[in-house]
């Protein structure tokens, strides 16, 4: 059984120590602060999603740390954001891979879109890497829309407003399909409003 | 700058700073400059980021010395490790006294000075940057330092202070330097500075690729290595810049590298770094004019007690801008490799792409590689792109060769060979020969 851990719009600091092996999810949505996940324990396969979506003059600015402390255990970080208006992305992650922590495997991916030029993004993932066998990477993306995604569903009688807020949904979706065993109908629709709202 | 009897005291003082102003013969202007660096430089404090840098003690540091006076005056004083560094990488004899700081004696001086008319007739004007300061002066004072400002960083502020050595090369309009440049050309003077100071000059529809450094070790009785480079590409034109550092593990080198790319202009950097101590280098590419292109390559071997610190800044300014960051390091023997990177698409950067890579290879557990790259965008019709891996060999690889009968070390240096590849086949052949060499003895202990 996958333990999960939900977070909508929080704005304080929170630290999770993992001492007891297993799933664990965390799902971000819309939450600021900084966030630590301490794995202190062998066979650990910890996901940590996240969706944001900014409009107007909303701020978020997000710092999550994933320290590996001990062997053989899995983190996977994985973001997404579509901002527009005069809205701004902070983004700190840090992947640390300590002395004794052979074996880990870390992940950290950030994409985001980009819908007005108005907008700040500030990517920053970090790895911090102290030990030689483990497998670590980060990647990370920042752009609008494929203009031939966009050129497509206008060629399929779908306009404008249409097709963006399709891409958007498309977008956002590959984290909410992750999770959506795990979270109840309420939370997806109040996603899938978060969508409606965010293109108007 | 030829006056061999002034013997310069220990230590940085606004005395030594008009003296070494004095020596070279220089015009007011740039005393006052040295004077008002060597202000900024005493109050700038080091960077709170990075390697430790606490360990420099400016005051232990000779800020003159002509490159005849090394203290190694002889080819025995020179410490054993180097000397037998220069026997594997079977470096003639002439090289070695001169890399060894010994002498400076070439047999190929007649070529050399072939290279150096050919060069004037196209009108192309490569000078050491003090005999450039007296025989062009408004065309030096146009660019000195307006790139990298005296209060950039504290590195730089020294180096503004103190500089002497390094380059200045100016390629007229729609001129194309077949042959890459090295500093090699110029006869009788200094080849490599502490305080070193390049300005490059690529005129509208000039190409140009220069080469500094060499992959033999660089000893240095001086622990600290700070220059600035500047790099101008005008409209149309190309400037390739490759770096080769070996320095003797001693050194700290703090290097400001930052060039600028106006209108369809186009700017690579390719940046070795396998010696010195510590070394702080983040080779910069402002993409100011419409269509221009940045290019950082870069590459890192650290061993035990290095700490390479490196890394790329690209400023997207103009419209249809491109940069494209490859970044390989390998650590190994409780060595330290850092990327740090920033990406910055200004507003108004219309379709301007960036792509960073950076792969790190972690030889043994005592090794560290960290990654700190930023991107910051703030125009939405562009696209960032960022990717890292860090890992170490790969078993398997390793596994199928040795089953073959390769011995382990061999298919370790194959490997890492392999790794750096994109980075040294963009270099010329002879020093991605030397390169290889280099990084099998790093390796294995024996060349070949």
């Amino acid at each position: 059984m996958k333990k999960f851990i939900y977070i909508y719009k929080n704005k304080s600091n929170k630290k999770f120590v993992f001492n007891k092996k297993g799933d664990y999810v965390v799902f971000l949505n819309n939450s600021t602060g900084i966030y630590d996940f301490v794995i202190n324990c062998e066979n650990i396969n910890l996901n940590i999603y996240g969706i944001y979506m900014g409009r107007k003059n909303e701020k978020f600015k997000i710092t999550t740390n994933q320290i590996h402390k001990k062997s053989n255990s899995h983190s996977n970080l994985f973001i997404k954001g579509v901002f527009t208006d005069k809205s701004q992305f902070n983004f700190n992650g840090l992947i640390r891979i300590e002395k004794n922590a052979n074996k880990s495997v870390a992940y950290q991916k950030n994409q985001n879109l980009n819908f007005s030029s108005d907008c700040l993004i500030e990517s920053k993932p970090d790895l911090e890497i102290l030990t030689d066998d483990v497998f670590c990477t980060h990647a990370l993306t920042t752009s609008n829309f494929n203009k031939k995604s966009l050129y497509y569903l206008n060629s399929r009688t779908l306009d404008q407003e249409k097709s963006e807020k399709l891409l958007v949904k498309g977008f956002t979706y590959e984290i909410v399909n992750r999770v959506k065993n795990n979270i109840d109908k309420k939370t997806i629709k109040n996603i899938n409003s978060q969508i409606e709202k965010f293109l108007l | 700058m030829k006056n061999t009897s002034y013997k310069f005291p220990k230590g940085i003082n606004e005395n030594i700073v008009k003296k070494i102003s004095h020596i070279k013969n220089e015009p007011l202007w740039m005393t006052s400059f040295r004077l008002k660096a060597y202000k900024i430089f005493k109050n700038k404090k080091n960077p709170k980021w990075g390697p430790d840098l606490s360990h420099i003690n400016f005051n232990n540091i000779c800020y003159y010395l002509k490159s005849t006076e090394s203290i190694y005056n002889s080819w025995e004083k020179l410490p054993k490790k180097i000397k037998e560094t220069y026997k594997k990488l079977k470096i003639p004899e002439a090289e070695k006294n001169f890399l060894g700081g010994v002498n400076a004696q070439y047999e190929s001086e007649a070529v050399y000075e072939r290279v150096n008319k050919d060069l004037q007739k196209k009108g192309i004007i490569f000078y050491d940057i003090d005999t450039a300061l007296k025989k062009y002066p408004m065309l030096f004072k146009k660019y000195f330092a307006t790139l990298v400002q005296i209060d950039d960083n504290k590195y730089s502020a020294l180096n503004s202070c103190v500089w002497s050595g390094g380059t200045f090369l100016y390629v007229p309009k729609n001129v194309n330097v077949e042959l890459p440049l090295q500093a090699y050309f110029r006869i009788n003077s200094e080849k490599f500075g502490q305080f070193e100071r390049t300005l490059i000059i690529a005129d509208e529809g000039s190409r140009v690729h220069y080469i500094e450094g060499c992959t033999a070790p660089i000893y240095s009785s001086i622990s600290l290595h700070a220059a600035v480079v500047e790099i101008f590409a005008l409209k149309n034109s190309q400037v390739k810049y490759t770096t080769i550092q070996n320095w003797s593990n001693n050194i700290y080198n703090l290097v400001t590298k930052r060039a600028i790319a106006y209108e369809n202009g186009k700017v690579e950097w390719v940046d070795c770094n396998i010696g010195s101590r510590v070394t702080m280098k983040y080779p910069c590419v402002v993409l100011k004019g419409d269509n221009s292109k940045g290019q950082v390559l870069s590459l890192a071997y650290a061993g035990s007690n290095q700490h390479h610190d490196a890394g790329a800044k690209i400023f997207h300014i103009g419209k249809n801008t491109k940069s494209r960051v490859i970044s390989k390091s390998v650590s190994k023997k409780g060595g330290r490799t850092s990327f740090r990177g920033l990406i910055t698409i200004e507003k108004g950067a219309k379709d301007s792409l960036s792509y960073v890579s950076c792969n790190a290879l972690i030889m043994d557990e005592k090794s560290r590689s960290d990654t700190y790259p930023k991107v910051v965008i703030k125009e939405k019709e562009s696209t960032s792109q960022h990717e890292a891996t860090v890992e170490k060999l790969g078993e398997k690889k390793l596994f199928y060769m040795t089953s073959r009968g390769i011995k382990k070390e061999t298919a370790e240096s194959l490997l890492v060979n392999s790794f750096i590849e994109p980075v040294t086949r963009e270099i010329p052949i002879e020093y991605s020969v030397e390169l290889y060499r280099l990084v099998n003895l790093e390796m294995t202990g024996a060349v070949g």
